[in-house]
């Protein structure tokens, strides 16, 4: 059957990347508490970096997916229409991450709000944990996240639910499903069969 | 002392042989100022004949003393009392710890497993845990990682463990155990692991293993007889399970067993029942998915299937049918029957005759329930025993990458794992119920060993055009299959409720509170606000001669997931951002004991009892003898 969502090749050679990046990161920030102190970052209108120092501004388009000029993935939504990769992110987020993270990325009782972690983490950091997991194992917590690297669900969409958490983390949507959508492109639909069967 | 007790309880054991039932949990579940098993008794009633605390006094009730687990997260079940001994549990890392009742409550020993981290990874929903068991002299543990591990209930001395599952495929417990006969019979987790359901009966002297029960697959690893296994009073006929899906897929299909556990020791039957199939993408699963979503009856000796129902063939919403089975005997038309209820996640309550299996009521338990138009009743019908699936609320009909929106219930069900109680003084049910609905929409999805194997995302929200909020309280007659009453609840309600003598029907609140409420009118009598959410189950004990009540607090679990930022209504239309109500504005994390009196030493001259330099509770192997328990009373 045909596989719907969206994309991911390109996904597999950032994970490459992203280890290799991140080792510098060390014992920073990178996840902050799941409670009400994490407010979303208030980006002024037409201001587009983030805290993290990320411009959000879409530059180009591939295999039906926006990037920034420094090649990480954005979201480029028309007015309430998102773009077909973040509501991709929406759908395969509520399917692999809400399950610890809550619903529309606003955290659990003990996982955090990643709308948030979003806006303060760099991306390969992020792409990093995603891929090798977390822990935070002591007399006071009991928080591991699982490995996703191996996981196809999560692979070859996890650019997409990052643009949803950017999305969401800017406010540029509301919480729920995104009311309306961009189609979905052939080159979206190719590389995300070309990731799920390889 | 001890010697001429340990020669009675040996004498005991030995003409228990040939007694199907656990003597040492009868015995013990046999005391009402005990909580001898984290259901109350073998029949999951949650009712205790204690009466000290009443309607009429329970007004007065206040915090007797309480105690911190250390430990944060979902705390799920309750601790149990035998003798002067409180045994109260954690969430992983699955600590134990026994408190003196008759000593201030010092602790006479703690448990403290060494677990690898990675298994919380491949916890679904919060890493909770429903309990230890007792039996034998021994407190028996299933741990996250699925160490089934049983402890001296004196010391806390190991005295054998094995492992009953794997957590690098997804397999892991939170679930508590059912001690009975000479074994103990325990489940596994991982529905959305795409592992295998199983009960696994483990023999209590020395922890090997005596049977074991697939949920899916061929009849001799399910322990079916193609003869006489009945399904709604047919025989199950060869190969039920692999002619209801397609190709393999029943190997990673699901059917776990995270629920509860009931037992009858005249009938010698186990009931329980099955999870989700896997995944929750229905396309991917063409069939009837047997045997997930089912209730079962098994021999508690060999494990062997009596009768199978299945209640919700062909999951499309994730209605696990794990929810616990309270077996009743009452009147039905005059005619006393043996029966079986069991709230189900899909919103219906059944009520079944559990000797033979027969259905004899299967009514929704919130009006909200809009999925199904109901169940056929008609024997005689090809459909008999099959709910009617309303084809706009399904997710199958409707396909993959559709958006099946305002089902109700939502996934986590009308109820989910928090159980309900039965008062045979009133003849009803008190259940503790969600009312939240969802938009489901199923897509493909890869397997991957130890990965989630979920196929569908989903949005929920209060159920719409009610009171607003996300639970109930009601009361339910299982017989007549009515709402007796119905008491509306901001979030759904996670704690599994106590029913006394006392005319009371006690229930936790996910913002904290301890409520008591009467059991006729469901009129709310007390309510006490513990320091985290309540997902735990209140019980009731006496010590010293006093009753007290105790329930732990901490909130987490599938409830702390989806209601900590509040829900939304994707169908609210443009503009109704907010929602609803958020669980983090009323409470945090926390793990505490609360345990609750009445003012002054309680009814009997015991109440300032001596303390003893070492509890007077079971000792080792053995199975204290009826009145031995000091603080009966």
């Amino acid at each position: 059957m045909q596989h719907t969502g969206s994309l991911a090749v390109l996904a597999l050679g950032l994970v490459m990347a992203g280890p290799l990046l991140a080792q510098t990161s060390g014992e920073e920030e990178t996840i902050p508490a799941p409670t009400a102190n994490d407010q979303p970052a208030d980006l002024a209108e037409g201001q587009t970096v983030l805290p993290n120092g990320m411009d959000i501004t879409a530059d180009y388009m591939e295999n039906g997916r926006w990037y920034n000029a420094d090649g990480i993935p954005t979201f480029k939504n028309n007015d309430d229409e998102v773009d077909y990769a973040v509501f991709s992110g929406y759908r395969r987020y509520h399917a692999e991450c809400h399950v610890c993270h809550g619903p529309d990325g606003e955290g659990s009782t003990y996982a955090p709000a990643l709308k948030t972690s979003v806006l303060n983490m760099d991306y390969y950091d992020f792409m990093e944990i995603v891929a090798s997991g977390k822990q935070d194992v002591n007399a006071s917590a009991n928080q591991v996240m699982p490995a996703f690297g191996t996981n196809k669900n999560v692979w070859c969409y996890i650019d997409d639910i990052y643009v949803y958490l950017l999305v969401r983390g800017t406010d540029t949507i509301a919480r729920g499903r995104p009311a309306k959508r961009a189609e979905k492109s052939p080159e979206f639909t190719a590389q995300e069969d070309a990731c799920m069967s390889g | 002392m001890k010697t001429l007790l340990t020669g009675a309880a040996v004498a005991l054991l030995l003409s228990s042989a040939a007694i199907h039932a656990n003597d040492s949990v009868i015995t013990e579940t046999g005391k009402p100022d005990q909580w001898a098993i984290q259901t109350g008794d073998y029949a999951n009633t949650r009712y205790s004949e204690l009466d000290q605390i009443n309607r009429d006094n329970v007004g007065d009730l206040r915090v007797a003393w309480s105690f911190s687990t250390g430990v944060l997260r979902g705390h799920e079940g309750g601790p149990l009392v035998i003798g002067d001994i409180m045994y109260v549990h954690t969430p992983f890392p699955n600590k134990i710890f026994a408190l003196d009742l008759a000593n201030d409550g010092k602790i006479l020993w703690r448990y403290e497993p060494q677990q690898n981290p990675e298994v919380i990874a491949v916890m679904c929903c919060d890493t909770v845990y429903r309990g230890v068991a007792y039996a034998d002299g021994m407190i028996i543990s299933h741990q996250a990682d699925t160490t089934l591990v049983a402890l001296d209930a004196m010391t806390g001395e190991v005295k054998w463990q094995v492992k009953t599952g794997d957590p690098a495929i997804g397999e892991t417990n939170t679930a508590t155990v059912l001690p009975a006969g000479d074994k103990v019979i325990v489940g596994v987790s991982g529905g959305e692991y795409g592992v295998r359901g199983r009960v696994t009966a483990y023999n209590l002297a020395d922890g090997s293993e005596a049977w074991k029960a697939y949920s899916t697959g061929p009849d001799a690893e399910m322990l079916v007889d193609p003869e006489n296994t009945m399904v709604l009073g047919k025989p199950i006929g060869a190969d039920s399970s692999l002619n209801s899906w397609e190709g393999d897929q029943w190997k990673i299909g699901g059917g776990t067993t995270w629920g509860w556990y009931s037992y009858d020791p005249e009938l010698n039957l186990v009931y329980y029942g099955t999870g989700n199939p896997s995944t929750w993408n229905p396309s991917q699963r063409p069939g009837d998915n047997k045997w997930s979503m089912t209730i079962m009856a098994r021999d508690a000796d060999t494990g062997m299937a009596k009768w199978f129902y299945q209640m919700t063939p062909h999951d499309e919403w994730d209605f696990d049918g794990v929810n616990e089975m309270i077996l009743t005997d009452q009147d039905v038309d005059g005619t006393p029957r043996k029966l079986l209820t069991h709230f189900d996640r899909n919103g219906l309550a059944y009520t079944l005759d559990r000797e033979t299996g027969e259905l004899l009521v299967a009514e929704k338990y919130d009006p909200a329930v809009n999925w199904t138009s109901g169940v056929d009743m008609d024997p005689n019908s090809e459909n008999y025993g099959r709910p009617a699936v309303v084809a706009e609320y399904s997710t199958e009909q409707n396909g993959e990458d559709t958006n099946s929106t305002g089902i109700c219930p939502a996934a986590l069900g009308t109820k989910d794992q928090q159980p309900a109680a039965f008062s045979p003084k009133t003849n009803l049910f008190y259940v503790p119920t969600n009312h939240v609905c969802m938009d489901y929409e199923p897509f493909r999805v890869a397997y991957t060993a130890g990965q989630p194997y979920v196929g569908a995302t989903l949005a929920m929200y209060p159920a719409p055009e009610s009171h607003g909020g996300m639970g109930n309280f009601i009361a339910w007659d299982n017989v007549a299959g009515e709402i007796k009453w119905s008491l509306p609840e901001q979030f759904s309600v996670w704690s599994g409720a106590l029913a006394t003598a006392g005319d009371v029907v006690f229930y936790g609140t996910l913002e904290g509170y301890l409520k008591a409420i009467d059991a006729e009118t469901g009129e709310e009598l007390y309510r006490f606000k513990t320091p985290s959410g309540i997902i735990g189950n209140v019980m009731t004990y006496v010590s010293g001669g006093k009753q007290y009540i105790g329930v732990l607090s901490g909130v987490g679990g599938w409830a702390g997931i989806g209601l900590a930022a509040g829900l939304t209504n994707p169908n609210d239309g443009l503009g109704a951002v907010g929602g609803y109500a958020a669980l983090s504005d009323y409470t945090e994390l926390g793990g505490q004991l609360t345990v609750f009196e009445l003012p002054g030493g309680g009814d009997a001259a015991a109440a300032e009892a001596p303390a003893a330099d070492t509890a007077a509770a079971p000792a080792e192997g053995e199975a204290p003898a009826e009145g031995e328990a000091p603080a009966s009373n």
